[in-house]
This record gives structure tokens, C-alpha cells and sequence, in this order.
């Protein structure tokens, strides 16, 4: 309650805001002190009332120094460059626990069960052992085209529709940051397609690119070669454009007007007040969507699995569904859970480049 | 700061995807030892008839059942064609499958192999078994246990618009069988602006191709089991040239049918764009109930080349070697195999009932209107195919056959590339 960054935030505005002149505590208490001293106590004075604990005149004291602060007690304290350790992360870990144990038990477990499967030979079959067969799957892997061919659809699938994502969602986003008119309206139809599961959005859009009876025209979309990939990827976009929009608008928003306003006043024109004044107040949020966009793309199963299950001639065939029928229909357990580690791997190597690059730019 | 933030953010990236890509192939097989159940017991039927009216026979044969066995009690639960591989290989894993299962032969072949299905010969009463051909009786014959009763035949079967073939000028044929030279001449006569002589719905094309081939005596694969190879000859490849030649060379199949399923094809030859069709016979039942007032349509004779010979892969009813009730199952198995049953079902469904009693019925029950006298001569020409005993053929199937075959009947690739794949992907998925 009284430490979340985002509350301590407000306390530097209020105390210019509200006690008029620093250093004099005669000035007029402002009508925000109580959400500043529920807020908590600005790092100065606030530590080390927290380590005498919560029993201890926890009121008094950040009271005090919360007055202080506002007021301008103690102005020249530097505030620390560094959050000391908390004593306390220790003593909450039993109180952690009830939330803890059901992810152990229902996320960590079946994670490394799955992991431990890769490295056995685990298949479909009445009473077989199971048996530890160390990297003989990888060995078959590295040979097998198929999986390489299904893991490069897979990454132009996922670059795709994570670019015209991003693409599409920041545009998107700043149309509807715009003061139109029904925009209450528009900000709520962006939002429809998250609210479809995907085997819905699968069907509606398998009827929408139907070359006899679609709305598409006559083009056979989901079953020429050339088109199928492109189709998909489209549709991919279309399903993940809401959760892109809506985290870009947010971090439009959170951009402050002011520094619209003195790029505007030094001359920059609109584009360059986008370049320099928009995309780097977004990049935080753009590296956190995209990042995000890209799992889910290289993940998703269920929209390709329906609008054309991998077909034609495996034009479509991600590295999901291809993992998927290893497992689900030929019975390979083991081989399905290998595919599995490995397409982990290299792509929490690849966002590792990725958001390594990133931050280094931000910092 | 920035190594921890990157640390963080990684270890949330590393964890979500990792959990969503391998949660789901968690699993622990069960095994429930139960002994043979005493005292009333309750089995669960999962049918996978999806038209009306052989849903509707399948729930009173259930009921009828139920009625006059009220110690063995049947739950009937609706399954579908595109689910129930997957949904059985999980099923088999954890213990959960139905007592009385329904599929198909060539997909049951490969949990015969592991074990999952118990081998229902002792049960079968011998009228029942007698009552079915033993040709039909091999099909479902793994390492010399049945482990199914076989119920229903499937038959490809050219369905034409009565209407669009006059206008042509293409006389009905009739005879005993259709020749494909026959049908590519038909097809090639009733081309127009407007419609095409053709639609096939083969974008999954390996059934068709595997099930039609024995029509050019293709074998597409020598032995059985794990020792099966495969062969990739002329009469092999016979029905997947013909079907290009009309589409690239003649012009008389609509290349984009060759991408869609049967049922968007039955729209668009409802809607007159084609004036023949080739699908199986059960699209019978979709041309009755979705035909426009005054729509003619017939089944034209059995189609045929060195001989009418097509696959026989008839749909199966199952039990897990895992059920305690095998010998219960079995005998709701027997009850459902029995003529009047069988044959309700296969009206329903428009397929062939694999006993001739059954036949009798179905032709009695519909005077062999609706095209029902051609399809029922179909089952004179089903023969057992290799390919059915291969445990590799559906992974060879999915993996290599389909897309090879998408391709070449996409003009992508010629005939030799397509022979070339087959095999070298053969070696791929077997070795």
C-alpha cells in the first residue's frame, strides 16, 4: 500500500503545488497531504521508519517526515542511489507461499516435466518404459528438414506479424489519441478481436478469403501456394492488433504534452516531433509489445491450425503445428517435447540479442 | 540496473514460452488394473456419425439397447472425424478412452500395434462374423487379433448434374463402370464459360489417391508393420496424373476444387459451377439436404480403370485393452452390427454396410433411388490395401504424401519430383 513507486511519484508535484514557499512550515498544509502521507514517506526519512517497523509509530513518524518533505525539511538530503535490501522480503515468503505453491504446482512442475521429456524416448503405447536417452533426440532433430524448413516459416511468420503488428497498432494507436469525435466508440471496436478466441476468428476469416462464396474476391487465398503464408500472417495481425493498440495508446498517453509543446516551440515539424519526441517515449513500451507479439506469433497454434492446418504442401506448417502432430498424432512424445526445448531455446536467444540491444540503446 | 531489468525480463520470457510450449506434452501414463467388472456396469459409446439422420439411428440403437439391457448401460457421446486421432492418443495415455470406440482402419492400425486395442475375436459371435467378408475382416486384422468389427465402407463416387450434363449434350452414361478416360471426355464436353466439367475437393488428397488407386492396381507399399517399404511405380501415380491432366491440360477440372475440402465443392456444384464431382459417397446426404428446388443429380456408375477396384477402409468399432468390460462392449459391438442397425445407420450416412444382409436393407429400405443402386455396386470392387497395415503411413501420409501431392495437383511440381518425394520422404519418415 504505502510504497508503490507510482504513489511516491506524486509527492515532488504536491509539494511545489501546495506548500507555496520551500523551508517555511508556517505555509498552509495542502489539501493532497493526506494522499501524500498515505502515499508514504519520499526515501529520506521513509527508510528508516520502515525499518523500525510497522508497530512502532509507523503514523507519527511518516507523518513527520512526510510534513518534511513536503514542506521542505531537509532538503539537501541526498536522496539514495540505491534501494537498501529489505529485511522484510524475507519474513513475507510464508505468506507467499498459498500463491506459490499452486504455480510450482501447476506451472514449474509440468515445465520441467516437459524439459526432462525431451531428453527420453517417451511415446504412445500401452505399459512402454519410458527411458533417459540423453541427446539422441536433438541428434535426430539436427537432421530432420522438415523441422528446419517448419522453424524458418515459423520465424518469417512471426517477424511478419510482429513488424505489421507494431506497424499497424502504433498507427492505430495514434489515430485514436486524437481528440475525434466518437472516439469512446472506436477505442471500444479496436478491442473487439481480443474478445474472439482464435478458432472463431479462424472460422470467420476461412469464410471471409472462400473464393466461391467469400468477400475476398475469387482469389483462392487460403490454398495457393503464393498466397497462403501472406493471408495467414494477415490474419495473424488482424487477431493480435488489440493487445499492440492498446499498450501503444497507453504509452502514447503517457508521454508527456509538454514536451510536444517545447519541440513545437523549438520548430520541429511533425514528423520530427514523432521521431524524436514520440518514438522514444514509446521505445519502452514498443520493446515490451514486441517482445511479447513475437512469443505469442511464433506460439500460436490454434488460428493456423484451423484456417489451413499447415497446408498446402506445408506452405503453412509452423513449427507449432509441427510439434503438435509429432506428439498428437504419430505418438512421440519425447521427440514433440525435444522440438519443444529447442524452439525455446533459440528463441529466448534470440530476445535475449534482442532485448539486450534495447536496453542497452534506453540506458 | 540494466542487467537485472534484462535478467528479469528474460526470466518471464524464458518461463512463458517455455510453459506454452510444453505444458501441453506433460503426461503420465495410468494404469488402472481393474479386474473383469461384476454386477451392472455402464459403457461409454463415442460415435463419430455427424449427419442427421445417422446420428438420430445411432441414439435409437443406443436406446433400444439400453432398454433391453438395463445391467449394461451405454452413455453415447458425439465425437468428430477431424478430432478423434489426437483426442485417442491422449485418451489411450491417460487411461480416459471410451469403452466402445468409433474410427476407421487405417487410422486404428497403429494403436493396434501399441497395444492400446483389445483383440475382440473371442467375442464375435460367428453369424456376426460370417455375416462380413473375410477381405473386410483382414482389414482389421493386426498381428492376427481383430481389433475391430468393421461397420461401414466408404466408396469414391462421381455425383452429376443431370441438368448441366444434357445441356452439353454428354449422354448419361450407364454400364457397369465409368472409365476414367470416359469421365475426363464427360468432364471435357461439358466445360462452358459458366461451369467447369469437374469439381474434387481434394485438399487432403492422400485418402483419394490411396483409396482410388487399387482402380490402376497401385500397391504403394510391399509389407507390413515396421518392415513396410514403400513403391512409387506408373500405376502408383496413375490417378494423381490423370487428376493434373484435367485440371492443366484439358481445362476441364477447376484447379482451385483441387484446394478446397468436399463440402466447398458440394456448395459450388449445388450452385451449378460444376457439372460433375467426384467425393465420397457420404456427400450423398449434404447434395439431398442442400439441393435447390429442382436440382437433378445421380450417381454415375463405378469409376474404373485397368479394374472398379477402390481400397476398402471401412469405419471400425473398437474397445481399449485397458476397458474392464471388454466382453460387454463387445456384445453392444454385436448389437450394433446387426442388419437392421447397421443398415439405418449406413442410410443415415450414406455408406455401405459391410454385410450383405445390411445392403438388402438399405436397398429394400430406399429401392435404390438416389443413387443408392450405383454406390451399393461399389462394394462388389473393394479390396484390402497395404497400406492400411503400414504403422508409418500416417505420419508418411501427412508429412510427405499430402504435400507432394498439394503440390503437384497445384502445378508446382512435375510428375517425377512428385515420384521422387514420395519415396525419398518415405525414407525420411521411416528411417
Amino acid at each position: 500500500m504505502a510504497f508503490l513507486p507510482s504513489q511516491r511519484a506524486h509527492l515532488p508535484r504536491v509539494a511545489q503545488g501546495g506548500s507555496g514557499v520551500p523551508g517555511t512550515s508556517a505555509a498552509p498544509l495542502p489539501v493532497d497531504l493526506r494522499r501524500a502521507i498515505v502515499a508514504g514517506p519520499f526515501p529520506a526519512g521513509g527508510w528508516a521508519i520502515r525499518r523500525r517497523g510497522v508497530a512502532s509509530g509507523l503514523l507519527g513518524g511518516t507523518v513527520t517526515s512526510s510534513v518534511e518533505t513536503i514542506t521542505g525539511g531537509r532538503p539537501d538530503a541526498p536522496p539514495p542511489a540505491r534501494r537498501p535490501r529489505r529485511r522484510g522480503d524475507r519474513d513475507a515468503w510464508p505468506l507467499l507461499l498459498p500463491a506459490l505453491l499452486p504455480v510450482a504446482l501447476f506451472s514449474v512442475y509440468p515445465l520441467l516435466q516437459g524439459l526432462y521429456l525431451g531428453f527420453t524416448d517417451s511415446r504412445a503405447g500401452r505399459n512402454v518404459v519410458t527411458s533417459f536417452t540423453g541427446l539422441d533426440n536433438y541428434a535426430a532433430l539436427l537432421g530432420n528438414e522438415l523441422f528446419w524448413s517448419s522453424f524458418r516459416i515459423g520465424l518469417i511468420w512471426a517477424f511478419s506479424v510482429t513488424v505489421l503488428q507494431f506497424v499497424a497498432g502504433l498507427g492505430l494507436a495514434m489515430l485514436l489519441d486524437l481528440d475525434l469525435r466518437l472516439r469512446w466508440l472506436a477505442r471500444t471496436l479496436a478491442l473487439i478481436p481480443w474478445a474472439m478466441p482464435p478458432v472463431v476468428i479462424a472460422i470467420m476469416w476461412k469464410l471471409l478469403l472462400n473464393p466461391n462464396y467469400g468477400m475476398a474476391g475469387n482469389v483462392n487465398w487460403l490454398g495457393e501456394f503464393s498466397t497462403a503464408l501472406p493471408a495467414v500472417i494477415v490474419v495473424g495481425v488482424w487477431a493480435g492488433m488489440p493487445q499492440t493498440t492498446i499498450t501503444l495508446l497507453a504509452g502514447l498517453q503517457s508521454i508527456d504534452a509538454s514536451l510536444h509543446e517545447a519541440a513545437a516551440v523549438d520548430g520541429a515539424g511533425t514528423w520530427r516531433r514523432f521521431w524524436h519526441v514520440t518514438l522514444p517515449g514509446l521505445r519502452p513500451v514498443a520493446v515490451a509489445v514486441t517482445t511479447l507479439d513475437f512469443i505469442w506469433a511464433f506460439n500460436s497454434f490454434g488460428l493456423v491450425y484451423v484456417l489451413t492446418a499447415g497446408g498446402p504442401g506445408g506452405q503453412t506448417m509452423l513449427p507449432m503445428l509441427f510439434a503438435y502432430n509429432e506428439a498428437f498424432r504419430y505418438g512421440n512424445f519425447g521427440y514433440a517435447a525435444a522440438m519443444g526445448n529447442v524452439m525455446v531455446v533459440l528463441i529466448v536467444g534470440f530476445l535475449l540479442f534482442y532485448l539486450r540491444s534495447q536496453l542497452r540503446r534506453q540506458a | 540496473m540494466q542487467g537485472r531489468r534484462l535478467a528479469v525480463a528474460m526470466q518471464g520470457v524464458a518461463v512463458l514460452g517455455a510453459a506454452a510450449l510444453l505444458g501441453a506434452c506433460a503426461t503420465t501414463p495410468i494404469d488402472d488394473e481393474q479386474g473383469p467388472a461384476t454386477g451392472p456396469v455402464t459403457l461409454t459409446f463415442q460415435s463419430l456419425a455427424f449427419q442427421e439422420p445417422s446420428v438420430a439411428a445411432t441414439k435409437k440403437i443406443v436406446d433400444d439397447w439400453n432398454a433391453a439391457h438395463p445391467d449394461i448401460t451405454v452413455n453415447l457421446s458425439q465425437g468428430s472425424w477431424d478430432a478423434v486421432h489426437d483426442q485417442l492418443v491422449t485418451q489411450f495415455q491417460g487411461g480416459t478412452a471410451p469403452d466402445v470406440i468409433h474410427d476407421e482402419s487405417a487410422d486404428i492400425a497403429g494403436f493396434a500395434r501399441q497395444g492400446y486395442l483389445a483383440d475382440l475375436a473371442p467375442h464375435i459371435p460367428a453369424a456376426t462374423r460370417a455375416a462380413v467378408p473375410q477381405g473386410v475382416w483382414d482389414a482389421v486384422t493386426v498381428d492376427g487379433k481383430t481389433v475391430a468389427a468393421p461397420t461401414l465402407l466408404q466408396t469414391y463416387v462421381v455425383f452429376a448434374n443431370t441438368a448441366l450434363l444434357q445441356q452439353a449434350g454428354v449422354a448419361l452414361p450407364t454400364g457397369p463402370t465409368l472409365t476414367w478416360d470416359a469421365l475426363a471426355a464427360a468432364a471435357k464436353q461439358a466445360t462452358t464459360p459458366s461451369a467447369k466439367g469437374l469439381g474434387w475437393g481434394l485438399r487432403q488428397p492422400t485418402a483419394t489417391v490411396v483409396g482410388l488407386g487399387p482402380n490402376f492396381d497401385a500397391k504403394f507399399f510391399t509389407g507390413s508393420g515396421d518392415t513396410a517399404d514403400v513403391v512409387i511405380g506408373d500405376a502408383e501415380l496413375e490417378v494423381p496424373r490423370r487428376i493434373h491432366q484435367m485440371a492443366f491440360t484439358d481445362g476441364s477440372l477447376d484447379p482451385t476444387s483441387l484446394t478446397q475440402s468436399g463440402t466447398d465443392v458440394v456448395k459450388a456444384f449445388l450452385g451449378g459451377r460444376y457439372a460433375m464431382i467426384v467425393a465420397g459417397s457420404f456427400i450423398a446426404q449434404q447434395i439431398k439436404e442442400g439441393a435447390p428446388p429442382g436440382f437433378s443429380w445421380t450417381v454415375l456408375p463405378p469409376l474404373a480403370g485397368t479394374s472398379a477396384n477402390q481400397a476398402a477402409n471401412p469405419q471400425t468399432l473398437s474397445v481399449p485393452a485397458d476397458s474392464p468390460n471388454v466382453a460387454q462392449a463387445a456384445a453392444f459391438i454385436d448389437h450394433y452390427m446387426q442388419a437392421q442397425n447397421l443398415a439405418a445407420v449406413a442410410q443415415g450416412e450414406w455408406l455401405i454396410p459391410t454385410s450383405a444382409a445390411a445392403r438388402d436393407a438399405v436397398t429394400t429400405a430406399t429401392g435404390g433411388k438416389d443413387g443408392w443402386g450405383a454406390t451399393l455396386a461399389g462394394a462388389d470392387n473393394l479390396v484390402t490395401a497395404p497400406f492400411q497395415t503400414v504403422t508409418k503411413y500416417p505420419q508418411w501420409k501427412d508429412q510427405i504424401a499430402t504435400p507432394a501431392l498439394q503440390r503437384y495437383l497445384a502445378n508446382q511440381i512435375d510428375l517425377p519430383t512428385l515420384r521422387t518425394q514420395l519415396a525419398d520422404g518415405w525414407k525420411q519418415v521411416a528411417g
